[in-house]
């Protein structure tokens, strides 16, 4: 999802991760992880199957896999679960997989890049920051399966997180609380009213809370809320103009990259009113 | 009156969690939290579970069945204190629904989309001039024969 449907995502990481110190390596081989609502909704025996397939493309180069969204950690940390579990269904994917020649042995795991810049350490992250984001108030929208199943995605309390915060803090930002915080995005229900609904409400709630922008570490919230906008003014006559972020830019952003190279040109709803609250 | 089958559950257990529904005490912990109970009258984990517990679930595989409405968030897994996981018995439920074809279109669609493109994003020149703009290399090709093989 993120290098064909959101780019500038992936292009902030590759900008902004060298900077911390994380040497970022392409591996071939890769297919969607799969998608976790839907495709593991239809069949956990395909899901899992895909899913180990990656992962044994990831272990056969000796590399633990970075993911820059809830979903492919979801997937991934769960099959990697399951995996271990040595479970019916894992027995079935591992025939499939070796009608590929292909084997997991659970020997790597995939790592959500949040997970990967907090356990480095906040204070490693603000090393990096060149221009800090003071004055932006922001909304953290950690998403769903970044925090839960909180036994297996194992990231941070699933109710009371604190993690993501840090690292926001980190680029100069200060983080504002509001009601609904651990709430969805909405954005896996197939309910075409709800999904608008459950953003809409959660937006007017940043809003109330003083927020200047959302920022999210996941591509599927980071459209329900940028894009989602656009249809809740159409369908529910609400128009937030509340921007939104994948948390990387903001790091891109505060490391000193100009707002041009981060893609914002194509976000939905502009993002021109939350970088002005930033002190030059 | 339908009729009461208690080996239903069985056939939700091959999906990992959804199987430990016999501790459910029906306290409703899964409910106060849950998105879709409050924004679509028709949602319910505790009666979804408990449905599927004694047995007279088919109703929950229909078309156009509630189980879809669920946004797979979770909560009612932390909350359940008897450690049964609504949400996994949802997406067992969701599995015999895709199987009997009574799953929305889209279920189906993007699974399609996955097979034969190994992505759910179809690559288009309009996205790789977008990632060329940003300074990226073309989108690297997707396993496709293998993934094809695995959703046979």
């Amino acid at each position: 999802m993120i290098p064909l449907r959101h780019p500038q995502i992936e292009a902030a990481a590759r900008k902004a991760l060298p900077r911390v110190g994380i040497e970022v390596t392409d591996i071939e081989g890769f297919s969607c992880c799969p998608e976790p609502w839907t495709v593991k909704g239809a069949s956990l025996d395909d899901w899992l199957a895909v899913a180990m397939r990656n992962l044994a493309v990831g272990e056969k180069a000796g590399r633990d896999m970075l993911v820059l969204c809830n979903g492919c950690y979801a997937t991934l940390t769960e099959a990697a679960h399951i995996a271990a579990d040595g479970s019916e269904a894992k027995a079935a994917a591992d025939k499939k997989l070796s009608a590929l020649k292909l084997s997991y042995k659970g020997k790597n795991r995939a790592r959500h890049v949040a997970s990967v810049l907090s356990d480095m350490g906040p204070d490693k992250v603000a090393a990096s920051v060149r221009k800090p984001l003071e004055g932006l108030k922001v909304a953290v929208h950690h998403g769903c399966h970044l925090l839960r199943p909180a036994d297996i995605m194992g990231f941070d309390d699933p109710f009371e997180p604190t993690k993501l915060e840090a690292l926001v803090e980190a680029l100069g930002a200060e983080v504002v609380p509001y009601a609904g915080y651990t709430d969805c995005c909405g954005k896996a229900t197939h309910d075409p009213e709800a999904t608008l609904k459950m953003a809409s409400d959660k937006i007017t709630s940043m809003k109330a809370a003083g927020a200047d922008c959302v920022v999210t570490v996941c591509p599927a919230c980071f459209e329900q809320f940028d894009l989602g906008q656009v249809e809740i003014k159409r369908k529910l006559g609400k128009d937030h103009k509340l921007p939104a972020f994948h948390y990387l830019q903001l790091l891109a952003l505060a490391q000193g990259d100009e707002p041009e190279e981060l893609g914002f040109k194509r976000h939905r709803v502009d993002v021109k009113p939350a970088l002005s609250k930033i002190k030059a | 009156m339908p009729e009461v089958r208690p080996d239903f559950r069985e056939s939700l257990s091959k999906v990992e969690g959804a199987g430990e529904l016999a501790y459910c005490y029906q306290c409703s912990a899964c409910v106060g939290e849950c998105p879709a109970a409050q924004y679509c009258p028709g949602f319910n984990p505790r009666e979804i579970v408990l449905a599927s517990l004694l047995g007279v679930a088919d109703y929950l595989t229909e078309k156009g069945s509630v189980i879809w409405q669920c946004t797979t968030c979770y909560k009612c897994y932390e909350r359940c204190p008897q450690g049964t996981h609504p949400i996994e018995v949802v997406t067992a439920l969701k599995n015999i629904a895709f199987e009997k074809g009574t799953a929305p279109e889209g279920v189906a669609v993007l699974r399609e989309t996955v097979k034969e493109n190994g992505t759910i994003i179809v690559s288009s020149e309009a996205i790789e001039s977008r990632r060329g703009e940003l300074g990226l290399s073309r989108a690297p090709a997707a396993p496709v024969d293998q993934i094809k093989k695995l959703l046979g």
